[in-house]
């Protein structure tokens, strides 16, 4: 029981990092109909900002803010100075272009950082041995704690954007019917960017606190969280917020249960593998997810 | 400006020319340079044929696959298993790796040749990345030998060719690796040649460009890209035999066999040429010199490429070519072969066949 | 006075020019229809006044020239377009589509709101119901509706009566002619149903292959012999 409650608890923090960076990918996607490949690459060279930020002298807190800020710049930026443009030309161009960028953020923390020593990340939250609370048995650490709240408040913010604001309309209207969009006078190319920068917000945020919980940063930061945020979004739907956050829950929870409960046959090696075998199960079986509306082109 | 008509003796001249200078280049390399060039040589062969084999997929059906590097690895893996395993002699383990490679490659395009778009890319991402999870995950130690992966894959007795007759102190393993790639090299390129050229490949071409009107005209779209989709898995697993002939070891972290891999060959292909027959040739060449030149930066180099890159010893080589591959994506759709086939007309013109004369000889 | 005036307007899509230069205007108050058959270049008419696609020559509204504006700027100047084919956001409630509509204004917008649920009852029926699931003649009218709820000075209108039945069809020109009158609203009309056209325009302007070949008012054109052949049937 204790040890089922342990499972679920984990599983929920590390799962609200994934619905974090998933909800990134679905707010692309439903804005431009693009995967951004790159999401977990600007997540981690934002992470890098924050971490400089920190270490020429600012408090987490704000370095985390001013790291987001850039996120959000860098996201618009690449939106309007490249995806625009390529998808112009072909689809298969703007995935290209991600890739590109993919390798591109990666060389460059590399080289930018690289050098260095192993940075330490500080932790937003208390993050000693013995900062924890018990419940039931079951150890719930404040560092988790603290992600998780984190996390669904910003998520919720989000939500409240989407719904209650009239930009978050001019976002969902993008999404629904980018022509139409553009004839009742929504500044369509404003409302892409922004999408791409919150996006690329979110993931420095979700950076940050992944970070945080390894202790150093490396250029490899975000790889493994960006394929469960992928698996969370194509579990959820990829047009469906709201699915991609469950699922990314789900998949959080999923992962640590079968790592739990059968070390022998999943073990470490293939934790990893939860999420893949999710990307293939649901795209044979259902392709739209558990939460899209069916728009999926099929051939 | 040279005005040449197609398939005049100029024209074979030309072509004829062509064909003895690359010729000479292909017997110079290994006949006067050092062991160390030679590898570097072979290694581009591998990745011009992984390259190749992307090409097939993406150039010709317009889909993107990022899982290559795991066919590549099947390549690899398979021929590590049944030479060292199994006593196999190398040559067979060609004939092995292709068909498990085409196996796999099919089942994998099944559902994921369903859907496309963004799709494909995440099942193709996935099996990119389970592919060396599953290589050390514990259960398959017994066939894998885990995260350490399988080394001193050895092969024997060289055969006598006559090339490999002149070695002057180079080691003969090198050059006959070197010969063996360019081999299967040429083989692909005249598979991936024929496939493009036949009223099959015609089909393909006419799936990239309009799917629906593909469907109209009765070209069985899902069986189509099912088997282009495990004939370039196959393709890349050569690849991977190569690799791991050459360098007698296969690990699930080695070079080609991660997400990276696809990603090199990947960008070898849009940095070449997608598309074009001769596309992942010279990306694959650009591609392993810029590496090779760029490694040493940090360490060596003064100046102001000392200066740029001076923090670092990562090779810019993957920053240089991310750079190469947006730009390329807006200036030079069809990448290098484009830009040179461009260049080149502006020197030589063919001048093709009047429209009637080249129907009536395109039957036979 | 002219409210909407266009010379020489060209446009195309890509290297196909489908309007090839001509002159067409909209005075205050007045409804006019652009009659045509398919491909004759209506729909492409109303997107380059839009700003949705480059165009060449001269398009001018209320005296400011919009030639390169952008469509969210044309929007806020006063035109507001239903697109052919509706183009409601159909996975948005209808309440949400009419208030997509008002983006462009500042000011309260609930009293229009209010006001557009009056002239169709059946869409405050369905306020909360998604879009996609109205049926063609309601989506007809949201799509009108949210068009006005940018409060517009011209109203462009591209084939509102295509797939719908004649009774909902002859409701909608009722709607629009009422506003015409009542409110002075603009209204410049594509309609590929002569008859119809003819009954609701005070004038005419007829397009063939990306020209305009023949103009007038609605009685004048409904006179002219050949056109009452080829348009009209009869």
């Amino acid at each position: 029981m204790e040890r089922l409650l342990q499972y679920i608890f984990d599983g929920l923090s590390l799962g609200s990092i994934y619905a974090l960076l998933a909800l990134g990918l679905v707010v692309v996607f439903r804005g431009t109909g693009h995967l951004n490949f790159a999401q977990g690459e600007m997540a981690m060279i934002c992470t890098f900002f924050t971490w400089q930020f920190h270490a020429w002298g600012l408090p987490l807190v704000v370095s985390v803010l001013l790291g987001m800020v850039a996120g959000f710049a860098l996201g618009a930026g690449v939106e309007v100075s490249l995806i625009r443009r390529v998808a112009k030309k072909s689809e298969a161009g703007v995935f290209v272009v991600s890739i590109a960028m993919f390798l591109g953020f990666n060389s460059l923390a590399g080289m930018i950082w690289g050098n260095l020593p192993p940075e330490e990340m500080p932790s937003l939250f208390p993050d000693e041995p013995d900062d924890f609370v018990k419940i039931f048995g079951a150890v719930w650490r404040y560092e988790y704690i603290g992600i998780m709240v984190v996390a669904l408040l910003l998520m919720g913010l989000l939500f409240l954007l989407f719904a209650r604001t009239k930009f978050g309309l001019a976002m969902r209207a993008v999404a629904s019917n980018p022509e139409s969009a553009r004839l009742v006078g929504i500044p369509t190319g404003l409302v892409l960017a922004s999408s791409w920068g919150i996006a690329a917000a979110m993931g420095a945020l979700s950076g940050a606190m992944v970070g945080g919980l390894a202790g150093e940063l490396t250029s490899l930061l975000m790889f493994t969280p960006f394929i469960y945020a992928s698996a969370s979004a194509t579990l959820g739907g990829f047009d469906s917020p709201g699915g991609a956050v469950i699922a990314g829950l789900a998949i959080g929870v999923g992962e640590q249960l079968a790592a739990g409960y059968a070390p022998g046959w999943i073990g470490q090696e293939l934790r990893l593998g939860v999420a893949l075998v999710t990307i293939f199960v649901v795209l044979l079986f259902k392709p739209s997810g558990l939460f899209g509306s069916a728009k999926v082109e099929r051939v | 400006m040279l005005k040449i008509n197609q398939g005049s003796p100029q024209h074979w001249a030309l072509r004829t020319l062509g064909i003895a200078i690359i010729a000479l280049v292909v017997v110079w390399v290994p006949t006067q340079m050092s062991t160390s060039r030679i590898g570097q040589f072979s290694d581009a062969f591998v990745l011009i044929i992984a390259a190749m084999s992307l090409n097939l997929v993406l150039g010709f059906t317009g889909q993107i696959s990022i899982g290559h590097s795991a066919f590549f690895g099947i390549g690899g893996y398979t021929a590590a298993i049944l030479i060292k395993d199994h006593g196999w002699s190398p040559g067979y383990t060609f004939y092995a790796a292709a068909v498990v490679a085409f196996v796999v490659g099919c089942l994998i395009a099944l559902p994921a040749l369903r859907i496309k778009g963004i799709y494909l890319a995440l099942v193709t991402l996935a099996v990119a990345v389970l592919f060396p999870t599953l290589v050390k995950w514990k259960k398959l130690a017994w066939l894998t030998d885990g995260a350490k992966g399988i080394d001193s894959v050895r092969y024997d007795e060289l055969p006598e060719w006559p090339v490999l007759g002149e070695l002057k102190g180079r080691d003969g393993r090198a050059v006959f690796a070197y010969w063996l790639a360019f081999l299967v090299l040429v083989i692909t390129y005249l598979v991936c040649r024929g496939l493009v050229k036949s009223r099959f490949g015609r089909s393909l071409v006419a799936i990239r460009d309009n799917e629906t009107a593909a469907a109209v005209m009765g070209v069985n779209l899902t069986a189509t890209k099912v088997l282009v989709f495990g004939a370039s898995a196959a393709l890349c697993a050569l690849a991977g035999v190569l690799s791991t002939l050459r360098t007698g070891v296969i690990t699930p972290e080695g070079q080609y066999v991660t997400l990276l891999g696809s990603i090199v060959f990947l960008l070898i292909m849009v940095v070449g040429g997608a598309g074009t027959l001769w596309g992942p040739i010279v990306g694959g060449l650009v591609y392993v010199w810029l590496d090779n030149t760029t490694r040493g930066f940090g360490s060596e180099s003064d100046g102001v490429i000392g200066f740029l890159f001076g923090w670092s010893d990562q090779s810019p080589a993957t920053l240089i070519l991310g750079l190469a591959l947006v730009i390329i994506m807006f200036v030079a759709p069809y990448g290098l072969v484009g830009l040179i086939k461009r260049l080149w007309a502006k020197v030589v013109l063919v001048v093709p066949k009047p429209a009637g004369t080249s129907l009536s000889t395109t039957g036979k | 006075m002219s409210l909407l005036s266009i010379t020489g307007l060209a446009a195309g899509y890509g290297p196909l020019e489908v309007l090839h230069g001509f002159d067409l205007e909209v005075n205050q108050g007045e409804i006019v229809v652009i009659l045509g058959a398919n491909g004759a270049g209506k729909t492409t008419t109303m997107r380059a006044v839009s700003g949705m696609i480059p165009r060449r020559g001269r398009v001018e509204f209320d005296g400011q020239d919009i030639s390169t504006a952008s469509p969210d700027s044309i929007v806020r100047l006063g035109i507001a377009q239903v697109p052919q084919g509706r183009g409601t956001f159909a996975d948005l409630t209808v309440e949400d589509n009419m208030m997509a509509g008002a983006y462009v204004r500042r000011d309260d917008v609930q009293a229009d709101l209010e006001r557009w649920f009056e002239v169709f009852p059946r869409l405050r029926e369905r306020r909360t119901q998604r879009a996609g699931s109205l049926s063609g003649g309601e989506q007809q009218m949201l799509a009108i509706a949210r068009a006005l709820m940018s409060r517009p000075r011209l109203l462009l209108c591209d084939e509102p009566s295509l797939g719908l039945a004649p009774l909902i069809t002859q409701e909608l020109f009722g709607v629009l002619q009422k506003l015409n009158a009542e409110e002075g609203l603009s209204i410049l009309l594509v309609e590929q149903n002569a008859n119809l056209a003819l009954k609701v325009a005070h004038r005419v302007y007829l397009l063939e292959t990306g020209n305009v070949v023949s103009t007038g008012s609605a009685a004048e054109l409904a006179a002219d012999d050949s056109i009452r052949k080829a348009y009209l049937g009869s």
